[in-house]
């Protein structure tokens, strides 16, 4: 049985097509492929196929916690998806705006695969039910209101008619507050994926006729037409006065000039009976680009869940043409409150920092035990710094080899995205000995980059970043800019570090530092000679204050802290995504579409680090 | 009537196949009931229509794709006999058919009224302007030598050489567009996955998906079928029968052009105008001098 099943009997022909379903389970995965994969989830070895379309998908896969500002967008993906319908969560995670979970499981591979089992029989017997409800929830519902098409400032909440005008106010979807709104029908939901806010009639806005042969029209009806004044027929609107045949009045054609391109969605574009119109009148108003042409200027929601981009990067793109005109970029925050907390002892306090970051527990672990260590005036023993190092520099190649699989995927790249996947799953937990064994694997990977066709000319000039204090991780050091944390830790030293540079600055520059990185870490790993999870060291009653920096796959991270009596009291973090984020509008202004989303995709931002 | 049905039935077969074939690129597992489950199950899924669409333009456009495709096939032998209609204009009549497909995307990428469509469908029209020339223009040559615009007398034109070897330039022009035109990666801008979350396909749902999906698989396999009869000889080769030898090299290609894809990233819009204008068409010009010089030079 399944919550969102579809209308109808179990019966004849629907047993066959439910058995079919129950075989082809295709997934949406909720936050991203990304985060599925940092917890060790093989989605596609458990039987299910991602989709890049909540159109397409019939399972709803809900990974790890989501943050509260992410679970609307949740569940607007789950009331756009095809009926039937299922919803599988993985972990403890609380869901609301979302209904009961149909399978709830832990997270694990094992766990996953069980959840699927269960999940086909589920749609084996219950995709068809004829008692089904519909899916309600408070981010589906909008509020009409009553405005005037010719006073856009007339906005009220009953029908009526304009008091300026006096022309009849006409139905429209009040505007939503987080850039989605939705009909309460399934069937009606606004993709919020594609539309940013509600339409407007069009029609209303430009169905004007230049040439009425008459003295008194109506502005909105041109087929009125009377010699003496009065008020329409159709809608009550007060006749206006034409002065001669054949005038053209230029400012009733187009958009009202005093519109600014934020409300300028994809209404523009809806189908309504529109009359004719001279492109020229419509477009005239139009923001230019710079190629000179006017567009309409569209905002396009890329995210949080957008297939391509890290998951839970909230991104809108204003679009003119496919030409990128400017953006907005946030975050689900949520580390925040990871942070703020009474007085925590120094274990769970890095157990809890290890979380801030699903893609990079490993760095944000030895971040917190560094930090508190240092605080405490302990010395670790040389060897265990060396273990670290280890799985550092592991979790290092496993993150390139992550953003390998998300690059192979933005760029269509299939073979790229299977394998660079599959060797991440292997290399993430694998001892040192399995990580040696993956190097000839991980060989003929990168071996085989280097001879991909087109991949240069794709990523070459693309998201150019010059060297500037802001850059951190592989973008600096694609950017020439060779001393990260690593190069002053004593530890690094010990193992002959050198940090791999590059000049480009572009997307290219980026993927060649991630690529040599991932060789070089396994030869720090080589030299290390071992891997061990930083674990807390017994501090005692200690205090003071103490900072570490750790060099994370994505840059460096710097924690403050002061401990009392073994306890830390206050916490101060600085990831480098939060520094990056901030790149991204002037980054990506005026590119093409796939190559904005390209150069987005090459900073390897980890939106869950960020603090806002 | 016989022999619509049973090339129908033929091109039903050769979409299955290339179907699994691609599943089987895309994914990494040979699943050889995997398209008739998917199949299936789209057929009990929803269909939902997005709010505020053009539903004419929807509705249409994946029978048009699928129409298409079906159209294209019609003037393509499998044998000597085994042919639809054997139009006097057949190398022409595939190009003019395969024109809707541009219409169809355009029409889905409006239709459903979202951002990530309409884009999609733009840039195809945009990919149109890059591979249009490279169809008409080795079709051109080919027809060149066949003296004939009969598909059946461009196959029988091949007896002693194939083009692929007559004109290689013009094949691997041909080959190119065709994949473009299919919207095969590295070419598939219109459906780009990750960049607009399916693109052109991202809004339908149910069966209308399954039409869609099928639609481009048909245009797959004639477009495979067109390549096989200008340039590999059609039905033409020893020992087996002559169906038998379309058969092989019609999936032969539709094997070539999935896998081709999948080993390199997506071309940029710019990059692929910029390929086809500057380097595409004065090659394709200089095929076309060429095979003119062959035919004249050799009897």
């Amino acid at each position: 049985m399944i919550a969102g099943a579809r209308q109808g009997k179990l019966s004849g022909l629907r047993r066959l097509t439910a058995l079919a379903m129950a075989r082809d389970l295709r997934a949406f995965i909720v936050p991203g492929a990304d985060i599925a994969r940092a917890h060790g989830l093989d989605i596609e070895a458990a039987g299910m196929q991602v989709v890049a379309s909540p159109r397409h998908a019939s399972v709803l896969l809900v990974v790890g916690v989501i943050p509260p500002a992410l679970r609307e967008a949740a569940a607007v993906i789950y009331a756009q998806m095809m009926r039937p319908r299922a919803l599988f969560v993985l972990g403890p995670d609380e869901l609301d705006q979302l209904p009961e979970a149909d399978i709830r499981e832990d997270l694990s591979q094992q766990d996953l695969i069980r959840g699927v089992r269960r999940l086909r029989s589920a749609f084996a017997e219950g995709a068809f039910r004829p008692d089904v409800a519909d899916f309600d929830a408070p981010v589906l519902h909008v509020r009409i209101q009553y405005t005037c098409p010719m006073h856009p400032e007339v906005v009220q909440d009953e029908p009526g008619s304009c008091p300026k005008c006096g022309m009849n106010l006409v139905a429209r979807e009040a505007p939503a507050t987080a850039g989605h709104t939705h009909a309460d029908q399934p069937e009606l939901i606004v993709d919020a994926d594609t539309h940013a806010t509600p339409a407007q009639d069009h029609a209303a806005q430009h169905g004007m006729n230049h040439d009425a042969p008459a003295e008194y029209t109506c502005p909105m009806h041109p087929e009125v037409v009377q010699n003496e004044p009065g008020s329409c027929p159709e809608c009550g609107m007060n006749l206006e006065l034409r002065e001669t045949k054949g005038t053209k009045s230029h400012e009733d054609a187009g958009i009202s000039p005093d519109s600014d391109h934020s409300s300028m969605d994809h209404n523009h574009m809806d189908h309504g009976d529109m009359a004719f119109m001279s492109m020229v009148g419509v477009t005239k108003d139009l923001p230019r680009s710079s190629d000179g042409l006017p567009m309409d200027w569209i905002d396009v929601p890329f995210g949080p869940f957008f297939p391509g981009l890290p998951g839970g990067l909230l991104l809108t793109l204003t679009l003119d043409g496919d030409t990128v005109a400017g953006s907005s970029v946030q975050t689900p925050g949520g580390n925040e409150e990871l942070l703020q907390h009474s007085a925590l002892d120094a274990g769970s306090f890095i157990e809890r920092l290890a979380k801030v970051e699903p893609l990079a527990p490993v760095s944000y672990r030895l971040l917190a035990c560094r930090a508190t260590e240092n605080a405490a005036g302990v010395e670790v023993p040389a060897a265990t710094a060396c273990a670290r190092v280890g799985a550092l520099e592991r979790e290092r190649i496993a993150s390139h080899l992550g953003w390998l699989a998300l690059f192979g995927q933005q760029t269509g790249f299939d073979w790229l995205q299977r394998c660079a996947a599959s060797l991440q799953l292997k290399v993430q937990n694998a001892g040192i000995r399995q990580v040696l064994a993956l190097k000839p694997d991980i060989a003929f990977l990168i071996k085989r980059l280097h001879r991909t066709p087109l991949l240069k000319s794709r990523t070459a000039g693309v998201g150019r970043l010059a060297p500037n204090a802001a850059l951190r991780g592989p973008v600096a050091r694609a950017a020439g800019i060779g001393n990260d944390a690593r190069s002053t830790d004593p530890s690094y030293a010990a193992l002959g570090f050198t940090p791999v540079c590059r000049e480009g600055c572009d997307a290219l520059a980026r993927l060649q530092v991630r690529v040599e990185e991932i060789t070089h870490g396994l030869a720090l790993i080589v030299a290390a000679g071992a891997i061990e999870l930083p674990a807390p060291i017994n501090i005692g009653e200690a205090s003071g204050a103490g900072e570490a920096a750790v060099e994370t796959p994505r840059g460096v991270a710097r924690l403050r802290l002061t401990l009392e009596k073994g306890r830390v009291t206050a916490a101060q973090l600085e990831t480098p995504s939060t520094l990056h984020l901030a790149l991204i509008d002037p980054l990506i202004k005026q590119l093409a579409l796939g190559d904005a989303l390209l150069a987005i995709g090459s900073l390897d931002l980890a939106p869950w680090e960020v603090r806002q | 009537m016989t022999t619509v049905l049973v090339l129908l039935l033929l091109l039903a077969a050769g979409t299955y196949l290339v179907a699994v074939l691609e599943a089987w690129t895309a994914s990494g597992r040979f699943r050889l009931a995997g398209p008739v489950v998917a199949g299936i199950a789209l057929l009990g899924r929803e269909f939902i229509v997005p709010r505020k669409p053009d539903r004419i333009f929807f509705e249409v456009a994946p029978v048009l794709l699928l129409l298409s495709a079906l159209l294209a096939a019609a003037v393509v032998p499998l044998t000597p006999d085994l042919i639809i209609t054997d139009l006097a204009t057949g190398a022409l009549f595939i190009n003019a058919a395969l024109v809707y497909v541009l219409v169809a995307l355009l029409m889905a990428g409006w239709g459903p009224n979202g951002a990530y469509a309409m884009i999609g469908g733009w840039r195809f029209l945009g990919q149109l302007i890059a591979y249009a020339m490279l169809i008409v223009m080795p079709i051109t040559a080919v027809v060149m030598r066949a003296e004939s615009l009969l598909t059946t007398r461009i196959v029988a034109s091949q007896a002693g050489l194939w083009n692929i070897v007559y004109q290689p330039l013009g094949f691997m022009l041909f080959f190119v567009a065709a994949m473009a035109l299919a919207f095969l990666p590295p070419f598939d801008l219109p459906t780009a996955k990750a960049e607009l979350a399916g693109g052109v396909e991202a809004e339908y749902s149910g069966v209308r998906l399954a039409i869609f999906r099928l639609g481009r698989l048909a245009l797959i396999v004639t477009l495979a079928a067109a390549a096989v009869v200008f340039y590999l000889g059609g039905w033409q080769g020893p020992w087996l029968p002559p169906w038998a030898w379309s058969a092989i090299k019609i999936l032969a290609v539709c094997a070539t052009m999935l896998l081709a894809g999948r080993a390199m990233p997506r071309v940029r819009d710019a990059d692929l105008l910029h390929w086809c204008w500057i380097l595409g068409i004065p090659l394709a010009l200089l095929n076309i001098f060429l095979v003119g010089l062959l035919v004249l030079v050799l009897p």
